[in-house]
């Protein structure tokens, strides 16, 4: 079935307004977490870097024994990260201030109400789950570590001596302590409760009473309301949080928003490509047919150029050998007439 | 060929050009590593001519006035080598005694008495700064700038560290001793009407009342009156050799320099007629009520003195009362719209009694209690009763005179009941036992008697701030609701571990569980009295043995 | 006693033999140490860098280069060139190998490679780029196999699947160029999810489209540099037909990418309009970008359209060079050197030598199937029992 032009082009038009159509109808609704679910509360101003979180995750998660023992506090001079030994670190920052108090916070997975892990991960091996903490699941990781490119905060880490069974480590909200009713080690470890745990709503609501009974305590902000779309663990703290390290350039969208739009063309490509290819294959293919017709015409008319010139140069030549024969005729029967002539005038 | 060859030319030299393009801009974007020599100075002074004659087409220069007077001390010259005389108008006099006639001053300008023009005026500073600059370089010493962008500096090559400076009352005493008490020589007021300053006695108060950070029509600026008057004082004590006060900048407005100032010691009491005692009324001065609705203030003024540095701690804009400005009802232009609930109650202000009470909470000796309540006014009345005090069952009307309101002051004040201290010794446990981390550690013992003495005994030891507790501490328990909060004073207060329990109380977020209860409550007591010691975990409780 | 080298009539140990033979074995051995040491025994990868010289090198640059392949079937099958038909096989030779190659890196720098499968056998991560590029490469990795079999087919002379699978050509084709389009872009796309670690000089909204533009200067550019290789070491293999072609494909491809590039110049700089990130192009690493872009992008942009203009062969053919490095500098700034700017630089990544050695081993093993395949199968030159009448 050959495509007219018109009917090409009206099909791209109706594509086109339906791509439109679909852009403006398409705005993004961000996912408030689900409701009830649990939340951590880390108010920075209460932490002094006993490291106790840090001995109560590797307890509860058995990870292998540190290098240095916890109780060597001579690590909190150097900044860490997570290892994939460690799935919580606590970090020392020295306040710029005449008495140079040393600050201390831990780090470790927020929990994203939007993981961009999970966005990220091309085989859904993170869940984000209806208690807040945002799971890994090492039976289908094919360890691409997209993960670690994705996350914001670079939180996971990956176990890059293992040859063939390598993991992603991370914490885990102590998923399956908490399911049980149980707390998350570290908080249960920590002396001064310098984690709340609750329900994050809760936990909203006591981080701005803190605020508001404390206000020369504390800066108005509460990390991860809102960072990335908002995440289910939550920090208060004294100090603006660019000096700790922690980044507020990350903006409110939550990941999965970044790539989406990214993702909304692909249908589109698949649709409209072929129609597209197609028609210009089409149009080529039809050119090239205008281009030989075109071809076949000038030759045809060559032809019946060159046959017509041959004919009149036939026909020429023909009227020029019978004028010839004529003349010939006729000088010869003169010459006849001529000689008989000349032979009576003899006799 | 030829044209191949132009055209592999001509991409060369635009690549060479582009090269170099990149090369500039990412040059461009290098900065310099600061100069870290000597970049905080206190005597930098900004020779800016643009509030006067507008925007000059360079940048303003920053000028260290202290490295030029040290210069000149050592050339043994004086600031007449850059200051000219200029006359000085009448009553004010400015210098001890030795020269009551002079006529004359040292004009504050460089090398000029006015500004004339901008051309002229920077024609006297190209001059003479290039030139003796320039006539230092022949001589083969060291010397300053002399291209223009070396003084028009684009960035900052300085940082001004300069305090601002001023008098407080231990100052103040010395220059009065050294004025032999003669207020004239630096007080003055003036006469709008005869348009001429004067002495007049009884009506001394702080230069800033009238004297404001931009000089005005009449009236010159506070930094302009102080350099006038104090520094021009200063240099011709020195003259004379004697002991005078600092003419350099930084002797005055380098925080180093401020803290070697010697401070007087018991300071004797200002002599300015002030009151002993007196009631800070709750009507403005013209407003009239039948009867005041809130109980009047009895306010001991003389112990008040002793609290604070200087008087306009209080008195920030004159001697006078509040109510003079500050109106209960409409607020007044003169009180800067301020109500007086306002400038009396203002949480966080240092002027508002409430508010100068809580600054002196955050004390190292109050502070281990104080840091944990919420700033701001209570609600409950009997607080606002230790202000505005019932009136005594025996009193009568009160009184009309102003004797008699001093009088009444007076007996009310002394009818308060301070509480220094809590319970008995006796009463107080001795030790407590603190078992909640039993799997990990050992019970902590908390030596309770002896903490409980030692804070109360660095209370009354704190020369500022005794008093104020002693006075709103009004119970015996009052103290030991630093740490049994939460609950009525009372000499058998709860145990920690009644209210604390589980953490993370759904319907009481903000009451931690029993093990965060006492470390945030212990720990950060002793943060905010700075107490160094316990400060491992061990101190405070033994790890259990395994 | 059998020798190989009596069979083929000619030594085996040629200089290219053994170099490739060294290269091969050290290869070898990186693949033991990768498998029993894990990645950290070959790699200078951490938690701070996942990703390293084998994704920015052997995927972006492997997918990018070997996009001629859609490219050449779309220009002489959709476009209907047919000028360039001499270039299809060799294109999408290059293609294929590509792509296989590709393949097989991603087994090295992948923690699970048998788990590969997963995403479409297990379990689908739809929310994720990868997941689409994955989907697409491995169709389009199927697709060029199949668009090479008519020269395998011939060689082996399978007439039937031969006829078969050219009669799918148009379709194959289309399907060449929507999936290109799709993971091209795509693999643009995979940075779109960590604006917060990608310089915002080369981080955009674009990226996609900026990858998909460079992947069609990419493949024209690859055409030309490799045609002008095969031609310097297999013209005995390269018949009239292609000998004939050959200058019109080098002319026909270099004006090409000259208007793409200035496409591609152009949305650049509207990248970094939108954003109005001027101020980051005065900064060092602003100095790095603009060598990219006037460099590698409007440099080659002019010396193609210098080079077609005065039928300058040899100045195609360098530029041609020029700029199949200069994608590969793209793709290396995206995912090495823009990648991370914001952390120290001890935290910052180079590739370990066992890293760029397992390269270069790729690399060779495409080279030598290349050769082997350039060799035996008619790739550069017409079999002749399948010989097509020629206008």
């Amino acid at each position: 079935m050959s495509l007219s032009r018109r009917g090409f082009l009206a099909w791209m038009g109706a594509a086109g307004i339906t791509a439109l159509g679909s852009q403006a109808g398409a705005t993004p609704r961000h996912f408030k977490g689900y409701p009830q679910s649990l939340c951590v509360l880390h108010d920075i101003t209460l932490c002094i870097g006993c490291r106790s979180c840090e001995t109560g995750c590797n307890k509860v998660n058995e990870l292998p024994p540190p290098a240095v023992p916890f109780s060597d506090l001579s690590v909190l001079d150097k900044k860490r990260r997570t290892t994939a030994k460690t799935y919580t670190v606590v970090n020392k920052y020295l306040d710029s201030g005449q008495e140079k108090k040393p600050i201390f916070f831990k780090t470790q997975c927020n929990h994203c109400l939007e993981p961009a892990c999970a966005s990220a991960c091309f085989v859904r091996a993170f869940t984000k789950t209806k208690e807040g903490s945002v799971t890994y699941d090492a039976s289908v990781c094919v360890g691409c570590r997209y993960c670690m490119i994705a996350c914001p905060f670079e939180i996971p880490t990956y176990e890059y001596d293992e040859p063939l069974t390598p993991r992603i480590m991370k914490c885990t909200f102590c998923h399956p302590r908490v399911t049980k009713g149980l707390l998350p080690g570290c908080v249960e470890a920590c002396p001064t409760e310098a984690l709340s745990f609750g329900k994050r709503e809760d936990m909203l609501k006591l981080a701005r009473e803190r605020i508001n009974k404390y206000p020369g305590r504390y800066v108005d902000h509460i990390y991860g309301e809102h960072e990335m779309g908002g995440t289910n663990w939550l920090y208060l703290s004294g100090v603006p949080f660019r000096n700790l390290g922690m980044r507020e350039d990350l903006g409110t969208t939550p990941a999965p928003e970044l790539t989406s739009g990214a993702l909304a063309t692909v249908p589109m490509v698949a649709a409209l490509w072929p129609v597209l290819l197609t028609g210009i294959y089409a149009l080529s293919k039809r050119k090239e047919k205008l281009l030989s017709g075109d071809k076949q015409n000038a030759l045809a008319q060559a032809l019946a150029e060159a046959n017509a010139k041959s004919q009149a140069a036939l026909t020429a030549a023909m009227e020029k050998a019978k004028r010839e024969k004529e003349e010939a005729v006729q000088k010869a029967v003169k010459t006849a007439l001529e000689q008989s002539a000349k032979k009576t005038q003899e006799q | 060929m030829e044209e191949v060859k132009s055209t592999l030319r001509w991409t060369a030299m635009l690549c060479t050009a582009v090269g170099l393009v990149i090369f500039a801009l990412s040059a461009e974007g290098y900065k310099a590593p600061e100069q870290k020599a000597e970049k905080d100075r206190a005597d930098i002074i900004l020779i800016d001519t643009s509030p006067v004659f507008g925007r000059g087409d360079k940048p303003p220069v920053a000028f260290p006035h202290d490295r030029h007077t040290e210069i000149m001390a050592e050339q043994k010259k004086d600031c007449f080598l850059c200051h000219l005389k200029e006359s000085k108008p009448q009553a004010v006099s400015a210098g001890p005694a030795p020269q009551p006639e002079s006529t004359e001053r040292m004009s504050l300008k460089f090398k000029r008495l006015k500004d004339t023009n901008l051309k002229e005026v920077r024609k006297i500073y190209h001059d003479n700064c290039i030139g003796c600059h320039m006539s230092m370089a022949e001589k083969g010493q060291e010397f300053g700038p002399i291209i223009c962008g070396e003084c028009h500096k684009e960035g900052a090559e300085y940082r001004s560290a300069r305090k601002p400076s001023g008098m407080d009352n231990s100052l103040h005493f010395r220059h009065t001793k050294a004025a032999q008490n003669k207020c004239e020589t630096c007080h003055h007021a003036y006469d709008d009407k005869a348009k001429k300053l004067f002495y007049a006695k009884g009506q001394e108060g702080t230069c800033r009342y009238c004297h404001q950070m931009k000089t005005e029509e009449n009236r010159i600026s506070m930094p302009l009156a102080s350099h006038m008057s104090c520094v021009e004082c200063h240099r011709l004590g020195k003259e004379k050799k004697l002991e005078a006060g600092p003419v350099t900048c930084s002797g005055c407005h380098d925080s180093k320099e401020q803290m070697k100032i010697k401070k007087i010691e018991p300071l004797p009491r200002m002599e300015r007629q002030q009151p002993d005692t007196v009631f800070v009324k709750t009507l403005g001065k013209d407003e009239k009520a039948e009867t005041p609705r809130m109980n009047p203030v009895p306010f001991d003024h003389k112990s008040h003195e002793g609290y604070n540095d200087t008087c306009r701690v209080c008195h920030h804009a004159s001697l006078s009362a509040c109510n003079s400005c500050h109106a209960l009802g409409k607020p007044l232009k003169d009180g800067n719209f301020v109500k007086l609930d306002r400038a009396m109650h203002q949480a966080g202000s240092q002027t508002s009694c409430i508010g100068c009470h809580q600054l002196k909470q955050q004390a190292k000796e109050c502070a281990g209690c104080h840091v944990f309540m919420p700033k701001g006014l209570m609600e409950q009345s009997d607080s606002c009763l230790k202000c505005h005090m019932k009136p005594l069952p025996d009193s009568a009307a009160f009184p009309k005179t102003a004797e008699g309101e001093k009088e009444l002051a007076k007996k009310l004040l002394q009818s308060r009941q301070p509480v220094k201290g809590t319970y008995p010794q006796g009463d107080i446990p001795e030790n407590v036992i603190m078992k909640d981390y039993a799997d990990q550690y050992e019970p902590a013992e908390f030596p309770h008697r002896k903490v409980v003495s030692s804070l109360v005994e660095k209370m009354n030891g704190a020369k500022k701030t005794s008093q104020l507790a002693a006075y709103f501490h009004n119970d015996l328990g009052t103290v030991c609701q630093g740490c049994h909060h939460y609950s009525p004073e009372s000499q058998k207060p709860p145990k920690c571990a009644n209210c604390h329990g589980r953490p993370f109380d759904e319907g009481n977020l903000m009451k931690p569980g029993i093990i965060g209860a006492y470390h945030q409550q212990c720990m950060g007591c002793h943060a905010a009295m700075e107490i160094k010691k316990p400060k491992e975990c061990v101190e405070c409780h033994k790890e259990k043995k395994k | 006693m059998f020798k190989l080298s009596d069979v083929l009539n000619r030594s085996l140990l040629t200089p290219f033999n053994i170099i490739a033979g060294i290269i091969l074995f050290i290869g070898l051995i990186i693949t033991a140490l990768r498998f029993t040491g894990g990645l950290a025994a070959v790699t200078n990868l951490s938690d701070y860098n996942p990703w390293g010289l084998w994704i920015g090198f052997d995927l972006l640059c492997g997918v990018a280069l070997a996009a001629g392949g859609y490219v050449t079937s779309a220009a002489v099958y959709i476009f209907g060139m047919k000028k360039y038909h001499s270039a299809v096989r060799p294109a999408i030779l290059t293609g294929f190998l590509g792509y296989a190659l590709v393949v097989l890196a991603l087994n090295y720098d992948v923690g699970r490679p048998w788990r590969l499968p997963y995403p479409f056998v297990v379990q689908a991560g739809t929310t994720s780029v990868l997941f689409e590029v994955g989907a697409c490469v491995l169709l389009y990795l199927v697709v060029l196999f199949i668009e090479f079999t008519p020269a395998a087919s011939e060689w082996l002379g399978l007439k039937r699947a031969r006829n078969l699978v050219v009669r799918l050509t148009m379709l194959l084709t289309i399907l060449g160029v929507i999936l290109s389009t799709l993971h091209q872009s795509s693999l643009g796309a995979l940075f779109l999810i960590a604006p917060s670690k990608l310089h915002p000089l080369w981080y955009s909204q674009y990226i996609p489209v900026f990858f998909f533009i460079s992947s069609i200067i990419a493949g024209l550019s690859m055409v030309i540099f490799e045609g002008s290789l095969t031609h310097r070491y297999f013209a005995a293999k390269m018949d009239e037909t292609h000998l004939r072609e050959k200058e019109d494909v080098v002319f026909g491809f270099g004006k090409a990418a000259s208007f793409v590039l200035a496409a591609y110049f152009a949305v650049k700089v509207f990248g970094i309009a939108m954003d109005d990130n001027w101020r980051y192009l005065s900064t060092s690493y602003g100095a790095w970008f603009l060598v990219e872009l006037i460099g590698f992008v409007a440099l080659p942009c002019l010396l193609y359209a210098a080079g077609v203009r005065e039928k300058n062969i040899r100045l195609i053919k360098w530029t041609a060079a020029w700029a199949v490095l200069g994608i590969v500098v793209n793709r290396f700034n995206v995912c090495l050197v823009a990648f991370n700017w914001h952390l120290p630089s001890s935290e910052r990544y180079f590739p370990s030598w066992m890293e760029i050695g397992l390269s270069v081993f790729i690399v060779t093993v495409g080279v030598v199937a290349f050769k082997f395949i350039v060799t035996y199968m008619p790739i550069l030159y017409e079999h002749p029992g399948y010989k097509t009448p020629h206008p």
